[in-house]
């Protein structure tokens, strides 16, 4: 814009309320909406609990226990939020297989094996990320759809943990001793006036939040994510190598998913072959966990923060309905609330799109 | 199987001809290849496979998965997916369980119903996803959890007893069968069939594969899109409540609440192994029915080989990347030629 110009463009007068504005902020970042959403649930379960409506109290010491199903929820969701951003359909439905099958890996190789704990966590990460590279050169080199790519893996894998294990857990005394990894710790310094928060959560769940973070924000490679989730062909023409980029995203989703396999043999006490895939299994729950964190399923839109409210948001409303509805009502309320959860988070995606231009 | 696979030729023609994609396609033909041989090893190596006590349960099996898997293939070929497939038969097939048992509702009130209620489970999420322009695999994974939420409230308890054999018509045992064909896989056939001319020879078919390939250009060449949309996930609906009558009657008189887990992904394998593209545009019906019989083949072979019964799903995994694949590379080649 040339200086020349007689007359300067009026700086534009913001001339709508503070409530339009604040709608918008509400709709269009989905971290604002998130965290009133965390704060409205806490505000209404605490009058739930002061009218006695609860069969349990919903304290911070309950909502900090809670807290150890946020661990894999919060992994796999990130694990989702890495494929789908990375474009062109990206998808994970192998999630679940590959938690089962490197699980039993771990179990393998410290319970029966007999190998040191750092070896047999390697193992069962490099085995993810061996898991999750097939899938990536599936679809970044052969060219497959992701959704058809996953699915053939998710029932390849999960066969292969169930054979391997013999359909039976594996257990040993290394193994139930392995479950100290998953109790609740108090922190040290200030931890006396908290509550007792989940090991998981410092020793696998915070440093991958770290780490994926670093990579989306702070890396090159993160930046190639959301430019050829954007955009593919725009991307190519930047001379963005976007194969092994693409490639790399969901070897990053195998080696998370190893990680969950150690997290839920520490907190089962032992290696079930089907600890990612029975019922209706862990990539499900890590799909609405990274839709809900507003991540657009058509690739190149999503954060981390995003993704960490989300699980904080479903993690504490499943605890509260616990309460709520004793029992196995509990269970069956939790699907509904998941359900609707996503039918809304979606809805409203669509909604701010057409009504703001995009989320 | 696009429409205009071919670039009109050198010579200027005189009159459009009438484009028609041809009747069966390469992957069918190979499906039905795979298929004869896998019948004949299965054959060779366990006697008693090829026996009718062994390929009438087997096609029994098929019956449910493929005729669920057209409507499957209907609605990917409009470039949409159902993962609720799973959720919507067990509500159906819970309710319709519960008619029989506490109603002893006669036959066809029964099937109706199930299939009136398919509908309404079809109409929600063809509504949501036509008009609510939001993307199918995400409202189909909330509308999953939202219909198992309701099945299990149906169920109360973990399982229904004493089904009683009204639904037997449907069933594995002799009632089931008219010359030898089981009737649940007769109707399917039929079903099929009907789908297949419906795709291949009515405008409303032909408009399916418009909106898939481009569902921009498909409106601006006036297709509905939107009342299209909304029939495919209504017949989906409506099948998967006749599919989950099936069901029912391939069990025993008990139904458990296991009953739709894991079948939507089944349904999917079967339509994509059939060879339709996932990304819409192109599938065939009659692929999906030997997707599903292929599915089934290597489910009852592994068992009958004495193999362990979990390997079957590491071959239902790589037929679909072989499948796929071949389909990738096909298509590779033929944007080379062209």
């Amino acid at each position: 814009m040339s200086t020349t110009t007689a007359a300067k463009p009026a700086k534009p007068v913001e001339t709508r309320s503070l409530g339009s504005r604040a709608l918008e902020a509400l709709l269009t970042q989905r971290i604002v909406l998130l965290a009133v959403l965390i704060v409205v649930l806490l505000i209404v379960m605490t009058i739930l609990d002061s009218a006695g409506a609860l069969s349990g109290s919903y304290n911070s010491d309950y909502l900090a226990a809670s807290l150890i199903n946020a661990v894999p929820l919060a992994m796999l969701g990130l694990a989702q939020l890495l494929v789908i951003l990375s474009g062109r359909g990206g998808i994970d439905l192998s999630v679940g297989s590959m938690v089962s099958v490197t699980g039993i890996a771990f179990g393998m190789a410290y319970g029966l094996w007999g190998w040191n704990l750092v070896t047999a966590m390697l193992f069962a990460v490099v085995l993810g990320g061996i898991l999750g590279g097939i899938n990536g050169a599936l679809v970044a080199y052969v060219g497959f759809p992701p959704l058809i790519a996953t699915l053939a893996t998710f029932y390849a894998y999960r066969s292969v943990a169930l054979v391997w294990s013999d359909q039976k857990p594996v257990n040993s005394a290394g193994i139930q001793a392995f479950y100290s990894a998953a109790k609740a710790i108090e922190l040290p310094v200030i931890g006396a006036s908290l509550p007792l928060i989940p090991l998981g959560i410092f020793t696998f769940l915070i440093p991958v939040v770290i780490v994926v973070w670093i990579l989306l924000n702070k890396t090159t490679f993160g930046r190639r994510v959301y430019a050829a989730g954007t955009n593919d062909t725009a991307a190519v023409w930047a001379g963005i190598n976007v194969r092994p980029n693409r490639l790399l995203v969901y070897v990053l989703s195998g080696v998370i998913s190893g990680l969950v396999g150690i997290v839920t043999v520490a907190q089962f006490a032992s290696a079930r072959p089907d600890a990612g895939t029975s019922g209706n299994g862990m990539a499900l729950p890590a799909i609405t966990i990274a839709v809900l964190g507003g991540v657009a399923i058509t690739g190149g839109i999503g954060r981390v923060a995003g993704v960490v409210l989300a699980t904080v948001l479903i993690v504490w409303l499943n605890a509260g309905i616990l309460l709520a509805f004793p029992g196995n009502d509990g269970v069956q309320v939790q699907l509904l609330a998941l359900g609707l959860v996503l039918v809304f988070a979606s809805l409203l995606n669509g909604l701010t799109r057409r009504k703001y231009g995009g989320i | 199987m696009t429409v205009l696979d071919r670039e009109p030729s050198e010579a200027v023609k005189p009159v459009a001809r009438r484009v028609l994609p041809p009747p069966v396609t390469g992957q069918e033909l190979v499906l039905v290849a795979v298929i004869a041989v896998l019948w004949v090893l299965l054959g060779i190596f366990t006697p008693s496979f090829l026996s009718p006590s062994s390929i009438q349960p087997l096609l029994v099996s098929v019956a449910p998965i493929a005729l669920i898997g057209v409507g499957m293939t209907f609605i990917i070929i409009t470039a949409g997916i159902d993962v609720s497939v799973g959720g919507a038969i067990a509500l159906c097939a819970v309710v319709t369980a519960k008619l029989l048992v506490n109603y002893a509702v006669p036959l066809p009130v029964a099937v109706a119903a199930s299939m009136a209620l398919g509908l309404v489970l079809g109409l929600v999420n063809g509504t949501l996803i036509a008009y609510g322009r939001v993307h199918a695999i995400i409202i189909t994974f909330g509308t999953a959890n939202i219909f198992q939420f309701f099945a299990l409230r149906v169920f109360g308890s973990s399982t229904v007893n004493n089904i009683p054999a009204t639904l037997d018509v449907f069933g594995r045992g002799d009632v089931g069968r008219t010359f030898g064909v089981p009737h649940s896989f007769a109707i399917t056939i039929l079903v099929v069939l009907l789908a297949w001319w419906y795709l291949r020879h009515t405008a409303g078919g032909r408009h399916l594969f418009a909106i898939g390939g481009n569902a921009n250009a498909a409106r601006l060449a006036g297709v509905k899109v939107q009342p299209r949309v909304l029939l495919a996930y209504a017949i989906t609906g409506t099948l998967v409540g006749l599919g989950a009558c099936f069901l029912i009657a391939a069990g025993t008189s008990t139904l458990d609440q296991g009953v739709g887990i894991g079948r939507e992904l089944a349904v999917i394998a079967a339509v994509v192994i059939g060879g339709t593209s996932i990304l819409g545009g192109r599938g065939s019906v009659i692929g999906t029915l030997l997707g599903a019989i292929l599915v089934q083949t290597v489910t009852s072979g592994v068992t009958q080989l004495g193999w362990p019964s979990q390997l079957a799903n590491l071959f239902v995994g790589l037929f679909i990347i072989i499948a796929v694949g071949t389909d990738l590379l096909r298509e590779r080649a033929r944007r080379r030629k062209a």
